[in-house]
């Protein structure tokens, strides 16, 4: 925390030194968009960097906990520089409409995601099971497999169906792949409510024993429910830089043409 | 309904040597260190022979061959019968001729080089680097490979080395006291060596004075004296006080020494019926008798709550307790007693410093006011609590702590320790770790846990690391520098002895491959080529461990639990 805050006042302070520096042109009469614009690139060629750092872990470029620190409180002092450097939210022209529009897009993604990188941590841990995501599909076949394997043992055992039939109308469609993605990105307990209902409405047309079958089979949902909530949160956590990234890609490469182009035409 | 049956299992069941036959336990019979044991001394059913038969084997050594490597962990002590070998005096021989892994950091230009080096195909080798002439004595028991020495005259030449021949025991201290060996041996001649595993030696030491006589005093004389000297509680006597101390004091060992092979079978086990099935070393409410010092292992303190045990702290080689308990009796307060129950986690060597020693020598050095500040447990008061410290800690406090304990994650000193409430399974560690190690990561983001923390599948290089324990080439082994447990790929037959051994799961053993992803095959029977792998700590690297240098949300650390306070918080990585 103390780092951040260390980050943020350095930021601040680099902001207030732009801002400072720009008047100071302006009121000479010269253009204060080329400070802004270069302290603009600047932060925004920097953020790149994160990425690039990424990649290289073998260099002792600084531990990257430092690095996303500083790139956090770089994409909120970036933000600010576009305002300082456009004066307006929404700009004139097709081409830095364009820009803008994938500006803000990235900054929305970036914050969403640290939104995400916040809250998403806390609620996997308190769900209470953990799981490697790549191996997500094979549990939920082994999941399905020993479910299956418990209704098949149930008519077997019991001679009756009523378990089977209603595994084959609702429950089989839960356990058949991941479910409830929308619900538990949100945070949402409706996985949890349809897996009580679908077994509480079934329990009073069961016996003793085919109860004890149906108890397992519970058991077994709320595993899956778990590893369906992990899939959902662990999907958004790792998806969500397939947006952030190529959009700022895109956004970097608008920026250099941008700056080509004004000095051509400044010249 | 049948019932299935099976003889129960007995100490002998898997017998050390599996060739040793009667005509050989005949010949040691014969052999006058043998012969001066006692064997009527001997239970029946632990007979001298019969522990020469199954704790015991004879090894062939060929001229050159290392029998034990400076800084190895070994379980058995040597006796020659035949043959004339080398000690290595100080400073010893240089690693890569042990058949070590020389470690070299990676500059910034060669670092940067991985990232175009890394080879698409999994846990590839080139098989050109496996020269056979790298000094691997293979044989047909893969436990029985060795490495050997190329050039004895050279090696004579340009080291100190004495003489140990006929007749001579050797080993023995570092196998009872799980100590690293403190030189190498090798064989000058071919010679033939009677090398007999903990088990036998402690037989040995139990019922025939001679050895215990023998074992004891060399103890005595070549280790105590040392081991009590660097301790911050007897640091400020002059030899001969110190001398004294160590004649007074007793030498003491709990729990089992294969503690790893039993570990795994404890982990359903219920957590206070473990605790009760600890051997005990000292009781709450017990009269001090003089001050506890671990030498070896790993010791659990626990205070009596309802009707429970809680587990407030630990103890590890050079951590003592009693002191303080005894300097309060001596100051005159009345109903003095130990405030703690300490057991044996896994296996325990305990040095028991008699209450009339530790008045003469420490007390009167105290009452001078000249101690560094510490009177108990803690031989390092900057950085780690004493035990009183806690005392006052919550259940809920103490409750990573404790759980460290049970699962003995406290024998780690890089365990990798991970908060769940900022990781955003990311696995940036893992990518990290592969980039640094060809493309194949090292550790599993996997593991047990606890409320928010984890502890992954990584190596933790242990304090006691009972993986190097048996392997026949040394391949894993200890770094001199940096401490970090290590394997030289160079010299690895794939025994899996390390893997089996390792409590934790926590070596992997890989089939290599060549440059085109086909798996390496042993000419002989087609089977792959296996070798041994873990987490080396990025040892070669200038970033020191990739996966904590690449946790971008700082979850990721390596530990010492001994750092670790109750929020897991660490006190520095």
């Amino acid at each position: 925390m103390k780092r951040t805050l260390g980050y943020a006042v350095i930021a601040i302070l680099f902001f207030a030194l732009i801002w400072v520096w720009t008047l100071e042109v302006d009121s000479s009469l010269n253009y204060p968009e080329f400070i802004s614009g270069g302290a603009l690139f600047f932060t925004i060629f920097f953020l790149c960097l994160f990425n690039i750092r990424k990649r290289v872990p073998f260099l002792p470029l600084w531990p990257a906990r430092k690095w996303f620190l500083l790139h956090t409180v770089a994409g909120f002092l970036a933000l600010s520089l576009f305002w300082l450097h456009a004066g307006i939210m929404w700009p004139n022209g097709l081409y830095v409409q364009i820009l803008v529009f994938l500006f803000y897009l990235t900054t929305l993604s970036g914050i969403v995601g640290l939104v995400m990188e916040k809250v998403y941590p806390n609620l996997l841990t308190r769900i209470g099971l953990e799981c490697i995501y790549e191996r997500i599909p094979r549990d939920i076949a082994e999941i399905r497999n020993k479910a299956e394997t418990l209704v098949f043992e149930c008519t077997e055992k019991t001679g009756s169906d009523t378990l089977a039939q209603h595994y084959l109308e609702t429950l089989g469609w839960f356990f058949q792949r991941p479910r409830f993605f929308i619900n538990n990105i949100f945070g949402g307990q409706n996985a949890q409510t349809w897996v009580m209902q679908q077994c509480s409405i079934l329990e009073r047309f069961l016996n003793a024993s085919e109860r004890d079958y149906l108890d397992k089979i519970f058991a077994l949902a709320e595993i899956k429910r778990k590893i369906d909530f992990h899939y959902s949160l662990q999907t958004m956590l790792k998806n969500w830089l397939l947006i952030h990234i190529p959009l700022a890609a895109a956004v970097m490469t608008m920026v250099v043409w941008h700056i080509i182009v004004i000095q051509v035409f400044f010249n | 309904m049948t019932i299935t049956t099976q003889s129960r299992p007995q100490r002998w069941d898997q017998p050390f040597g599996s060739d040793m036959t009667d005509g050989d336990v005949e010949r040691l019979l014969t052999i006058p260190e043998i012969q001066a044991i006692e064997a009527k001394k001997f239970p029946s059913r632990i007979s001298l022979a019969g522990i020469l038969r199954n704790d015991a084997r004879i090894m062939q050594y060929k001229a050159g061959d290392i029998v034990i490597r400076e800084g190895d962990y070994g379980n058995s002590a040597f006796l020659i019968l035949n043959g004339s070998l080398r000690v290595v005096l100080a400073p010893g021989l240089p690693g890569e001729m042990l058949g070590r892994r020389k470690i070299q950091k990676k500059n910034f230009w060669q670092a940067l080089k991985q990232l175009w080096t890394q080879k698409i195909s999994p846990e590839f080798r080139d098989v050109q680097r496996y020269n056979p002439e790298s000094g691997l004595r293979e044989a047909k028991d893969p436990g029985s490979a060795h490495v050997f020495l190329q050039d004895i005259p050279a090696i004579l030449d340009s080291n100190k080395t004495a003489i140990l021949e006929g007749g001579a025991l050797f080993g023995e201290l570092a196998a009872l006291g799980r100590t690293p060996r403190t030189s190498t041996i090798f064989a000058e001649t071919d010679s033939e060596l009677l090398e007999i595993r903990w088990q036998g030696l402690r037989e040995f030491r139990k019922y025939d004075q001679g050895w215990r006589r023998l074992i004891d005093e060399r103890y005595r004389q070549n280790a105590l004296k040392a081991h009590l000297g660097a301790t911050s509680i007897f640091e400020h006597l002059d030899d001969s006080d110190l001398q004294e101390v160590a004649d007074h004091t007793l030498f003491e060992t709990y729990g089992t020494f294969d503690w790893h092979l039993s570990y795994k079978k404890m982990q359903g086990q219920d957590r206070v019926e473990g605790v009760k099935d600890e051997p005990e070393i000292a009781r709450q409410g017990s009269y001090p008798d003089g001050v506890l010092m671990v030498r070896a292992g790993f010791a659990r303190v626990s205070v009596q709550r309802g009707n429970g045990s809680q587990t407030i702290t630990y103890l590890g080689a050079g951590d003592f307790y009693g002191a303080d308990e005894i300097y309060k009796t001596w100051k005159g307060e009345t109903d003095v007693s130990l405030k703690v129950t300490i057991t044996a986690l896994g296996y325990v060597e305990i040095l028991r410093v008699p209450t009339k020693t530790i008045e003469k020598h420490l007390f009167a050095y105290w009452e001078s006011g000249r101690q560094g500040g510490t009177r108990d447990g803690n031989p390092n008061p900057g950085k780690r609590r004493r035990i009183q410290d806690f005392f006052e800690q919550t259940l809920a406090e103490g409750a990573l702590q404790e759980w460290a304990v049970q699962e003995r994650f406290v024998n780690g000193t890089q365990a990798m320790l991970i908060n769940l409430d900022r990781c955003v399974r990311c696995d940036d560690c893992v990518r990290a770790c592969a980039s640094t190690h060809d493309g194949n990561p090292r550790f599993v983001r996997h593991g047990k846990t606890f409320q928010n923390w984890m502890v992954a599948n990584a190596c933790m290089h242990c304090a006691d690391p009972v993986c190097m324990i048996g392997c026949p080439t040394g391949a894993i082994h200890r770094s001199m520098s940096g401490g970090m447990v290590i394997i030289n790929d160079d010299t690895c037959i794939g025994c899996e002895t390390c893997a089996n051994s390792c409590p934790y799961s926590n070596i992997r053993m890989v089939s290599i491959r060549d440059e085109g992803g086909q798996h390496i095959l042993d000419p002989q029977n087609h089977k792959p080529i296996i070798k041994a792998t873990k987490c080396d700590l990025c040892a070669d690297q200038i970033t020191g461990p990739a996966c904590a240098f690449a946790c971008p949300h700082d979850a990721l650390n390596r530990v010492d639990f001994r750092d670790v306070t109750w929020g897991g918080e660490t006190g520095g990585q």
